[in-house]
């Protein structure tokens, strides 16, 4: 593909599922997809349920259901006024974006279990088990080995477990003593940064039990760190350590307010005194009700009818996504500007301003012959004259494609590809060569004619 | 909402591309692409290489993708404009679909006609009367435009 550059770094920025796919957590990707919409491939924004038990964002299904009243998963019938709601799912997924980047960093570090942290002494902290530390030649060994001593390690973990982001600023007196505690050697490459609770781990124990644990709790520990008070001291005296711990996790949760997402979700509830915004029967109204409707909401009454409609409309989605569904609804002036940002592209002058838009889009040569695409008038000849280093190269990605895929099915019958291999040097040959005549595979039978023609539009 | 969709599918294709498809934007142009089908070898089209004009509207994923074959083609649901008859790119269309999945929908398209609900009545009306004439004008068109 020829790609402008200035695309592909388009491409290169969309976050996506499959980008946990050669990392350390390949199990990462489903959960990542599962926490996507289907409709705008994002990581679902206020999520509403249907009654057939799909999960999409709210604005994304409101505005699928002003065109069909169906689900767009399982086809069932839908309406908006079967939308729920659901808290939980949101902060869930605003708990995950937080720490996606911080779990992919991890997730990439190197085989050997180098984060790419500049954090070393904290690292050290994890060896200082003996046991792990004697085999931590071994990686297949080691694994089972840190399970094992999982027990005997439980000092460290006690003084690090329970501190959880609370303790933060008097982490590192802590940990220090307890290395000076601990006599072996620390070994940096053993152990990694959890990503939810900033803590140290052997890097096994961190991706097979405890990031687990965390992830379950991970809306606990993004947010609280930085209100959180230093409760702990020095961890010097371990047995008032792991007692103060269980009553510290329980009363945290009040301390740092607001800002956890368990706690939104802990206070989220039905907001009282807003009112569903209905759907109105325009028909029946006369531009004068129409008006005085978006007066009433303080929207500009500017406009053909069709746009106070559209506005109306578009204003109606925001208004019900924001007051039914939203966990911390927006003030109806974000609402307003929001429209007023919609209408920017969407709502002016009709469908002058949308051709608009699109053809800002396209590259002046191909607006042209895009006019009149799927129908009669459509530049075919034209449009695969001036496409023909793509079509070849879609043809070369194809078979290329196919040839794998024929390679793994049967590994046997070579002849195909052979053939294939064949076909695809001869084929950009053929077009390359002679200029006058049409390639065999194009739809256009009229030859001169039409290449005419398609100059035409290729110089306009 | 419609290029961030796009942008996403393209991604989508690049990391994971469907066997026997491939499909690209026309340029710099997200809303436009081109993709390109492999004849599905258990078909009287295997061998061929078809090309196809994607147009997405601005307002994907809400309303289906514009597609149609730019290579000829002889199918009982596929026109001589390349118009493609295939409900899910009308009334069953769902945003949850992806241009992969439709692409690879095509493809079995081509191995399964539904004669049934014809777009050229002929060719249907040949398909369910005189199968192997069907295939055989199926292949002499592949091996003259598609090959």
């Amino acid at each position: 593909m020829s790609r402008l550059p200035k695309l592909s770094e388009q491409i290169q920025d969309v976050s996506d599922p499959r980008d946990f796919l050669r990392t350390k957590l390949p199990e990462l990707v489903d959960l990542d997809t599962l926490l996507r919409c289907h409709i705008c491939k994002g990581f679902i924004k206020t999520p509403v349920l249907t009654p057939c038990g799909h999960t999409f964002c709210s604005l994304c299904i409101r505005e699928y259901l002003n065109r069909e009243l169906k689900c767009p998963l399982c086809l069932a019938e839908l309406r908006e006024s079967m939308l729920r709601s659901e808290f939980l799912v949101n902060e869930i997924i605003a708990s995950y974006v937080g720490l996606r980047s911080k779990l992919l960093e991890i997730a990439r570090s190197g085989p050997d279990g180098t984060v790419p942290h500049s954090d070393t002494s904290l690292i050290e902290i994890a060896p200082g088990d003996e046991g792990a530390h004697e085999l931590s030649g071994d990686d297949d060994l080691q694994i089972i080995e840190t399970r094992r001593n999982r027990p005997a390690k439980r000092n460290a973990e006690i003084v690090l477990m329970p501190s959880k982001k609370s303790r933060r600023d008097s982490e590192k007196p802590g940990i220090s003593s307890m290395i000076s505690k601990s006599k072996s050697p620390a070994l940096p490459e053993d152990s990694a940064e959890c990503p939810i609770c900033q803590k140290h781990f052997p890097l096994e124990y961190l991706q097979r039990t405890h990031l687990d644990e965390c992830l379950t709790m991970g809306s606990l520990g993004a947010a609280a760190k930085p209100t959180s008070p230093p409760k702990i001291g020095k961890a010097s005296n371990e047995t008032t350590v792991s007692v103060q711990p269980a009553a510290e996790r329980i009363s945290e949760p009040s301390v740092s307010a607001n800002t956890t997402h368990s706690n939104r979700y802990l206070e989220s509830g039905q907001k009282q005194g807003v009112a569903r915004l209905a759907k109105l029967n325009f028909s029946s109204m006369s531009m004068q009700q129409l008006k005085s409707k978006l007066t009433s909401l303080k929207l500009s009454t500017i406009g053909s009818r069709q746009q106070l409609i559209n506005r109306y409309n578009h204003y109606e989605m925001l208004w019900n996504s924001n007051f039914m569904d939203s966990i911390e609804p927006l003030e109806e002036k974000e609402l307003r500007r929001r429209l007023a940002s919609w209408e920017a592209t969407h709502n002016s002058s009709e469908g002058t301003l949308r051709k608009g838009n699109i053809s800002k889009l396209l590259n002046k040569n191909s607006t042209t012959r895009i006019k009149d695409f799927k129908t009669d008038r459509f530049d075919r000849k034209g449009w695969i004259l001036a496409h023909q280093q793509e079509f070849n190269e879609l043809l070369e990605e194809a078979r290329h494609n196919l040839a794998k895929a024929n390679k793994m099915k049967y590994s046997a019958s070579n002849q195909d590809e052979v053939e294939d291999a064949e076909q695809a040097e001869s084929h950009p040959n053929s077009i390359s060569c002679e200029k006058g005549e049409i390639p065999s595979n194009q739809l256009v039978v009229k030859t001169e004619e039409i290449s005419t023609s398609s100059q035409g539009t290729t110089g306009v | 909402m419609s290029l961030k969709r796009i942008t996403k599918e393209l991604n989508d294709l690049g990391r994971d591309p469907p066997t026997s498809c491939s499909a690209g934007p026309v340029g710099d142009d997200l809303y436009h692409w081109q993709a390109s089908i492999m004849g599905p070898p258990d078909s009287p089209y295997a061998g061929g290489v078809f090309f196809l004009s994607i147009h997405f509207p601005t307002d994907y994923p809400f309303k289906p993708p514009k597609i149609s074959f730019t290579t000829k083609i002889y199918h009982p649901n596929i026109n001589a404009n390349g118009n493609i008859c295939l409900d899910i790119l009308k009334d069953q269309w769902s945003p949850a679909l992806t241009i992969s999945k439709v692409l690879l929908s095509i493809c079995s398209l081509l191995t399964d006609a539904n004669p049934d609900d014809p777009l050229v009545p002929e060719i249907a009306h040949i398909y369910k009367t005189d199968r192997a004439k069907y295939e055989a004008t199926a292949k002499e068109w592949t091996k003259k435009y598609a090959v």
